[in-house]
């Protein structure tokens, strides 16, 4: 069982990401962060195995989220899900320790399949 | 001006009889533009014309003999300001300076006055002649069109700072919540009985074209970035984004020889926009060129494409493109500019469009 945390600001978003991630049998998502600092706070706490991860949220972003949990909580790996495409935002999350990035919009599909590739890579973080 | 050939004969001068003193004297009298008067070597006025009576309000038996700071507003004369001027006069031989004076009712006006000190053979300062020209209409033209400068400047800022606001409103709250719902659509359409997958797939898409339209719309009210690389930089980056999506080999020809200051090159980027977009949704054109050209003081730009022209668009005639079109010229028209919707002989439209220099400095 791959174990998600879901981390965004906007609330219908978060909801429908967890129905999306938990209509599949393999995968649980641990816990849903609005705040940045609620999501290192539960991150560090449930220890999931994948993070899905707004980029615009209250109190730091997530930006500051992916950087502290590098440190905090090194086996789990970060995807991206955010409304921003933008060059300069990609890669400046993936400096930050961002695995993939997903433009919010994808097909339902395209989430569940790259939350369960993250989790099944044996490779590590950038 | 350098001549090579041979200097041309001169004209022969018309022997003339020289004028006596009195017809120079009737000529500075007659002269209503201008308040043409002599003052004595301590500043009394000592001689007085029609222009001056119209000026200043004064006859001549009013204010002959009177000091010429009479016509200075009070703040002048506690600094100073007359017999300073007469002081720069003698030691330059003229002074020239712009200022309110004062009519004889009290009222202001805006004067350009020369004072030229006059000496006699003897070198003695014999008095001053003074020039005194009404200047109040040309100031209020002047101050009319600052104030227009100001007014235009705090209009483009103040749509710049709502289109951001409503950017990113839009991409905040609607889209983001339309995200949601095409995410929950997907899911419901994996749980729906057979018959109703289609409808719900459906929904789904026409919620993600939606979702795209909107990003666009959030791609085109964001801020040009002008200060950064200048106005045609910011064109053709823009121009680079969209023209794939729309399939239109573009260009931007430079041939400004000085770049519009960021107001209007702001004004620039939004016109050129709209007449993008119309460019791309009513002219079924393959190219667009954009050219911008420094021309009398402003800047000329030309939107030209090889489309079907206007007059074959069937939306132009429903009046669909009117509001565009309404916008690029108010755009226009408020900048103190102009701007022109054309046929181009060769096939396609042409929108072109100038704005004044609005810098003070350019």
């Amino acid at each position: 069982m791959t174990r998600v945390l879901i981390c965004d600001d906007d609330i219908m978003i978060g909801e429908a990401l967890h129905d999306v991630l938990t209509a599949e049998s393999d995968l649980a998502v641990v816990a849903i962060a609005h705040t940045a600092s609620d999501a290192i706070d539960l991150a560090e706490r449930h220890l999931p195995d994948i993070v899905v991860l707004d980029v615009r949220m209250p109190g730091g972003g997530g930006i500051r989220v992916a950087r502290e949990l590098r440190d905090r909580c090194p086996t789990t790996r970060v995807v991206a899900f955010s409304a921003y495409a933008d060059p300069a935002t990609v890669a400046e999350m993936r400096r930050a320790g961002v695995t993939e990035y997903l433009v919010k919009g994808v097909p339902n599909t395209d989430i569940v399949a790259t939350v369960r590739r993250l989790a099944r890579g044996p490779f590590g973080k950038l | 001006m350098v001549h090579s050939g041979p200097m041309p004969n001169p004209p022969r001068r018309r022997p003339v009889d020289r004028m006596p003193e009195s017809a120079f004297q009737l000529l500075v009298e007659g002269v209503v533009d201008y308040a043409i008067f002599m003052l004595d070597p301590d500043g009394h006025v000592a001689s007085w014309n029609s222009g001056a009576e119209r000026i200043k309000g004064y006859r001549a038996d009013d204010i002959l003999g009177r000091h010429f700071s009479t016509f200075y507003p009070p703040e002048d004369i506690a600094a100073g300001k007359p017999d300073r001027e007469l002081e720069i006069a003698i030691a330059e031989g003229r002074l020239e300076d712009e200022g309110w004076r004062l009519r004889k009712d009290g009222s202001r006006f805006w004067a350009n006055v020369v004072i030229t000190a006059l000496f006699d053979a003897t070198g003695d300062l014999r008095g001053f002649g003074k020039v005194t020209r009404d200047m109040t209409e040309r100031r209020r033209a002047e101050q009319a069109l600052l104030e227009r400068r100001r007014l235009v400047h705090h209009l483009v800022e103040a749509q710049e700072l709502e289109r951001r606001r409503i950017a990113w409103d839009v991409h905040d709250d609607s889209i983001q919540s339309m995200v949601a719902v095409g995410m929950r659509l997907q899911l419901l359409a994996d749980r729906v009985p057979e018959e109703h997958v289609a409808t719900v797939t459906r929904l789904d898409q026409a919620v993600r074209s939606a979702v795209e339209r909107l990003r666009m719309l959030v791609f085109r009210l964001r801020p040009p970035e002008i200060d950064r690389n200048g106005l045609v930089a910011a064109l053709e980056e823009y121009l680079g984004d969209v023209a794939p999506m729309w399939d239109l080999a573009h260009a931007v020809r430079d041939e400004l020889e000085r770049e519009p200051p960021v107001d209007t090159a702001i004004t620039i980027f939004r016109i050129c926009q709209e007449a993008l977009t119309n460019v791309h949704k009513h002219a079924r054109a393959t190219a667009v060129e954009i050219t911008l050209s420094t021309v009398d003081r402003g800047t000329l730009v030309v939107i030209a494409d090889d489309g079907i022209g206007i007059s074959l668009t069937r939306d132009h005639q429903a009046g669909l493109e009117h509001f565009g079109m309404i916008e690029m010229r108010e755009r226009a028209e408020t900048a103190g500019g102009w701007w022109t919707l054309g046929i181009r002989p060769e096939g396609g439209t042409a929108v072109r469009f100038w704005l004044p220099t609005t810098s003070d400095t350019a």
